[in-house]
């Protein structure tokens, strides 16, 4: 599973941290750091991308 | 096979219905995942995951042709973020989103601390006082238009404005007309506070005005924007901010809980917008033939996204009725909406909400509180008095 960040949209609300702190971080700015290598998800933590997906109250996140 | 559409003459904006709405809202989801209400002609669509699809589907489920239930107030927003679809919709909210995302609230953090805790202190040597004029409505009306870059003069209106602005996103009933004037003078107001040099500089106003004067976003529609700004930022808050205190004081046991694990503070505000959802509704316009749940919707209908109900619905929420602020998915609600249109002002409306609840967990042992009187408006769900007592 791919998840794609649309950096336009992403306003910092943090709600991906907070559901998948695993995998999303806002780093000390404020900016949404991905701790995961290019935009494929570590297998294993697809249910948690999908929940961060479905939090980000912009639609910010996209899964492929 | 073709399924009738279900339909009911019920009045959804009856005066009945908005002071006692969650029975109706239950009725709604329980006949059908999208309902015609034939008084209104549009869909009323209540189950949380239909809602939250449909925010999520922009395309079809679009917000360009307005939100509200009339079509002269969706005439008048045209082009403002709310009423706009993308790629506009995106340069739009862009530029008069800008500041009020979280990563450039940071800076603010402290000097909204320090007004929170200015604002407890205050309320404490009062001891009784009125939960909505007194505490509710401080930081809407003072915080946020000093940030806007207001001046002194015309902050008296703020309340009727914002409240017959959101009179007029419902439908044109008797209602929204007696606030016509009063939403026509907001206009005339917000065309002259718009001209360079009347809104303080450095302000989140000036600097709309000054990316107007670059050619950033067309000036005629600045009246708009500053509209954008101001009118979503004050019922609203003031109505979280009510139930938020309203339910702190009929839940002493939580409010305690509170107090000893103040990490609980986000989702004691994110349950308060759940369980009082401050706006009822918005719409969409469908741009084509759809369905909801196998109810099919026609092109060029309209559908209204009851967030009001979908925060209580039974299917998504375990005891929606009961206020909780341990409820786990408490984030999940959709009280700011959600999707491309989701609240652009939420990241502020979580900085004064947090900022009062760390205040208040400091200072504030007990908070009591008396019955509230509840305001019949077409969009808000808020009160009009909430008697207060608080102690150290």
């Amino acid at each position: 599973m791919d998840i794609h960040v649309d950096y336009a949209r992403c306003e910092g609300h943090g709600l991906c941290e907070e559901v998948a702190s695993s995998l999303f971080r806002l780093d000390d700015e404020g900016e949404l750091v991905t701790l995961f290598d290019g935009e494929r998800v570590p297998e294993g933590y697809e249910d948690d991308a999908m929940r961060a997906v479905r939090a980000c109250p912009v639609s910010a996140l996209r899964a492929q | 096979m073709t399924t009738l559409a279900p339909s009911t003459d019920l009045d959804f904006y009856s005066e009945e219905v908005i002071l006692n709405p969650y029975d109706t809202y239950r009725r709604l989801r329980d006949t059908a995942p999208a309902v015609w209400l034939e008084r209104y002609q549009v869909w009323a669509v209540t189950r949380y995951d239909d809602v939250y699809a449909a925010l999520h589907d922009h395309r079809t489920f679009a917000s360009g042709y307005g939100v509200a239930l009339n079509d002269p107030l969706n005439e008048k927003m045209k082009g403002s973020a709310l009423v706009s679809d993308p790629p506009y919709h995106d340069h739009v909210r862009g530029v008069m989103g800008g500041p009020l995302t979280p990563r450039a609230l940071r800076k603010h953090h402290d000097y909204f601390q320090e007004r929170a805790d200015a604002l407890i202190d205050h309320l404490l040597e009062l001891g009784r006082f009125d939960g909505v004029r007194d505490f509710a409505q401080i930081f809407p009306l003072s915080v946020v238009p000093d940030l806007l870059g207001w001046p002194a003069e015309g902050r008296e209106h703020f309340l009727d404005w914002a409240s017959a602005g959101f009179q007029a996103l419902g439908p044109m009933n008797e209602r929204a007309l007696r606030d016509l004037p009063t939403l026509k003078g907001m206009w005339e107001y917000m065309a002259e506070i718009v001209r360079p040099g009347r809104l303080a500089p450095g302000s989140w106003g000036a600097a709309l005005v000054e990316a107007a004067e670059k050619g950033e976003v067309d000036k005629q529609l600045l009246p708009a924007l500053i509209g954008d700004y101001l009118v979503p930022s004050l019922d609203t808050t003031v109505s979280a901010l009510s139930t938020m205190l309203w339910q702190l004081g009929e839940n002493p046991d939580q409010w305690r809980m509170v107090r000893e694990d103040p990490s609980l503070i986000p989702n004691v505000l994110n349950e308060s917008i759940r369980y009082e959802a401050p706006i009822r509704a918005l719409s969409r316009y469908v741009t084509e033939d759809t369905e909801i749940g196998g109810i099919p919707l026609a092109r060029g209908s309209r559908a209204l996204m009851v967030y009001a109900s979908a925060n209580r619905d039974e299917r998504h929420w375990k005891d929606p009725d009961t206020f909780d602020v341990t409820r786990s998915n408490a984030n999940t609600h959709v009280g700011f909406g959600h999707g491309i249109h989701g609240c652009v002002g939420q990241g502020l409306a979580r900085l004064e909400g947090h900022s009062l609840l760390n205040a208040l967990v400091r200072k504030v042992a007990r908070i009591e509180v008396g019955q509230p009187t509840w305001r019949v408006h077409n969009t808000i769900r808020a009160m009009t008095t909430l008697p207060v007592e608080f102690s150290a």
